[in-house]
């Protein structure tokens, strides 16, 4: 008999990450109506600058040797560049074109960091020895907790409680909110665009850090298309939770990674296969009974 | 003038045969053509790289020791790109050039493609390491080989030797769905496992993808279970499969673990610090300690040529494959094809430096070629010793086909 409570620790570790991930997507999205497809890359080459890039397939460590604050700072500011990086040549020549648009060129950004991360590094996968006394378990009342899942949890809700502040009391934050409700409007008051706008890459750039940090810790591996699978989910769960709005970003993203851990831990052997065709269902199942989502943004009704 | 004229004829005559002559003899040595379909960018070219530089090596061997049949051999390589079509285009252009034999990517899905051009055309076709019996009489056709074993003996090999060498009794398997090569490899060891110690002694079966950022789901089943086995077989490959083991250690789950070939090599073992009792079935060690001193030699002449080591183990499989073509050739007299493939599938324990190698026209893999047993200690892979897997897989479980 599995021990529920592990189980449900397993989960919240998990729906913790891709809340991150999703909250990142949830943002861009808000304020530009780009589904940021790159986002899943921002993080990829936030973890491969922990190494020096080379095609050595155990490659000296970059960031990865240093301290561990000053660590964490560089795998940041690397995310952040790119980022803003790619705000400022993919996607704001492109402002005023449709969203599809946006889409595509959101996937040519895509595939370029993957193929260009593949050029330097080669596409075999690396390991890295980081965070491994992160890893660790610690054992409380017979629930294991990884302090790596630990760590997410935490990171998760400060920077929830840090993303309410920011968007709430901040002259920026208030600023995105409202650009995100209505763009136009918000300009003609007097919100700048291009500073609003980058401002919002620059945080999902930081989030990117952050989720790469992470799963890094977690997993100990550097791979070309470690980031495409969070990234998916997020997408996912910002569907579930009102394509838009901030709080359904964190709560479909937190969804999805429990609905994901709860079907592996209790679907039968023969079903198990079958695990994410299950977190899609959910997806389908949420759209028919409330097709903006969990938590719609004001901007999503006004636009149907 | 009509002197002159027969003798401008005799000398034209003269010239003519001479000519032909020359020709005649030129076509004798004439080069023998080799060609690559292999992906030398894209993410595929990491395992074709390895194997293909060390074909390579074999091919300036064979030239420098006089060709083969006297025959010196040319290499010609199209770059595939890691992409299905134009791995087809690759094939069916080399086809088109006329080689003698046709060398495909190191994967079914990836090589499958040129591998049917060259089929199809009657050439020797030969992937540098599918694991796939597919890739053989079955799936492409009847000239088509592959230089690796079956997936499901790398499975039967570390199951059997951890039951009879290591006297592990029960076993817990961990699956990754991701690619069909981990189903086959996990069959492969739970058909072994259960021939010799029966269905009970597999306690559970999980799953997992490869690109899972998490597996502490199925850590808490295999934790969860009433009685913990005495061994978890992971069948994954790399990323997914290091980032799995680490989790397993991190957990605190010191059981040993068993792993499939994809596993082998050091450059993943950074994401395990400390690993230890983890065992795997490998072609050879590239660190110096392989029992078979041919093999360290390999690695020494490597070095020399390409100034590095072999990046991977799987190198080997490409320095047989050039063996295994250019020994048969030697016997069929010529590169005629049917001739070839007429040698080739009568080879019985054939010695190669990868090891004996065994076809029939039926089956083109390997299922019973001895193994390299190797262990992690002090963050390296070991060499413990050469083990033979006795039990050998049914055709019905080498294409997954029923039970």
């Amino acid at each position: 008999m599995l021990n529920f409570i592990q189980v449900l620790f397993d989960a919240a570790a998990l729906g913790s990450l891709y809340a991150l991930v999703a909250l990142a997507i949830g943002l861009v999205f808000g304020i530009m109506r780009l589904i940021n497809f790159a986002q899943g890359d921002y993080l990829t080459i936030g973890a491969y600058a922990l190494v020096v890039p080379t095609a050595s397939v155990t490659p000296p460590l970059l960031f990865g040797a240093l301290p561990w604050p000053l660590m964490v700072a560089g795998v940041l500011a690397t995310c952040i560049i790119v980022a803003l990086l790619t705000e400022r040549i993919a996607f704001r020549p492109l402002r005023n074109a449709n969203p599809a648009t946006l889409l595509i060129s959101s996937f040519a950004v895509s595939y370029f960091i993957q193929h260009a991360l593949m050029l330097v590094h080669t596409g075999r996968p690396k390991s890295i020895a980081m965070g491994s006394s992160l890893a660790q378990a610690i054992d409380i009342f017979g629930v294991r907790i990884p302090g790596v899942q630990l760590v997410t949890m935490t990171v998760t809700v400060s920077l929830l409680i840090g993303f309410v502040i920011l968007l709430k009391k901040t002259a920026i934050g208030i600023q995105m909110r409202a650009a995100a409700e209505n763009f136009q409007m918000a300009r003609l008051l007097g919100v700048r665009a291009n500073k609003v706008i980058a401002f919002g890459f620059a945080l999902s750039g930081f989030l990117a850090g952050i989720v790469s940090l992470l799963l890094v810790a977690q997993t100990g591996t550097l791979d070309i298309k470690m980031g495409i699978m969070p990234v998916i989910f997020a997408f996912f769960a910002t569907v579930i939770g009102g394509m838009g709005s901030l709080a359904g970003a964190a709560l479909g993203g937190f969804l999805v990674g429990v609905t994901s851990v709860l079907l592996q831990a209790y679907l039968p052997p023969d079903l198990r296969a079958f695990r994410d065709a299950g977190v899609f269902a959910l997806v389908i199942l949420v759209l028919l009974v409330r097709p903006k989502g969990l938590i719609p943004s004001s901007a999503s009704r006004e636009r149907v | 003038m009509s002197l002159f004229r027969s003798t401008l004829r005799a000398a034209a005559f003269l010239g003519a045969t001479f000519l032909s002559m020359n020709l005649t003899a030129q076509a004798e040595e004439k080069p023998i053509q080799i060609g690559f379909a292999i992906a030398e960018s894209g993410w595929l070219h990491n395992y074709d790289g390895p194997p293909f530089k060390a074909a390579v090596m074999r091919i300036e061997e064979i030239n420098k020791a006089g060709g083969l049949n006297g025959r010196k051999i040319e290499y010609k390589v199209i770059d595939t790109k890691t992409e299905r079509e134009r791995s087809a285009t690759a094939g069916a252009e080399l086809v088109e050039a006329g080689v003698d034999l046709l060398v495909v990517s190191c994967d079914y899905d990836f090589g499958a493609p040129a591998a049917l051009a060259g089929n199809q055309a009657k050439i020797i076709t030969m992937s540098l390491c599918a694991a796939d019996p597919k890739m053989g009489v079955q799936g492409v056709g009847p000239y088509a080989f592959t230089a690796n074993s079956a997936a499901q003996s790398e499975g039967i090999a570390i199951a059997e030797y951890a039951q009879k060498k290591l006297g592990l009794k029960t076993a817990y398997v961990l699956e990754d769905l991701t690619i069909e090569y981990n189903k086959s490899a996990c069959a492969g060891f739970r058909a072994a496992w259960i021939n010799g110690g029966g269905e009970a002694s597999i306690l559970g079966n999980d799953t997992f993808k490869n690109d899972d950022p998490s597996i502490a789901a199925q850590i808490t089943r295999l934790k969860s279970l009433p009685t913990q086995p005495d061994a978890v077989f992971v069948c994954s490959f790399t990323p997914g499969g290091a980032s799995a083991v680490r989790q397993i250690r991190a957990a605190g789950v010191e059981l040993p673990i068993l792993a499939n070939t994809a596993m082998v090599d050091n450059y993943w073992l950074n994401s395990a610090p400390g690993l230890k009792n983890f065992y795997l079935a490998a072609f050879m060690s590239l660190y110096g300690d392989d029992p078979r001193p041919e093999m360290n030699k390999f690695v020494e002449d490597h070095k020399a040529r390409w100034s590095e080591a072999p990046v991977s183990s799987y190198a080997v499989l490409g320095y047989s494959l050039i063996e295994q073509w250019a020994y048969a050739v030697e016997k069929a007299g010529g590169t005629d094809s049917d001739k070839v493939l007429e040698v080739m599938n009568t080879y019985k324990d054939q010695p190669f430096l990868v090891g004996p190698t065994s076809y029939t026209p039926e089956l083109h893999i390997q299922t019973a070629r001895p193994w390299l047993i190797m262990k992690v200690e002090n963050e390296s892979f070991r060499a413990v010793e050469i083990y033979r897997n006795s039990f050998t897989p049914s055709m019905e479980l080498l294409f997954r086909v029923g039970n």
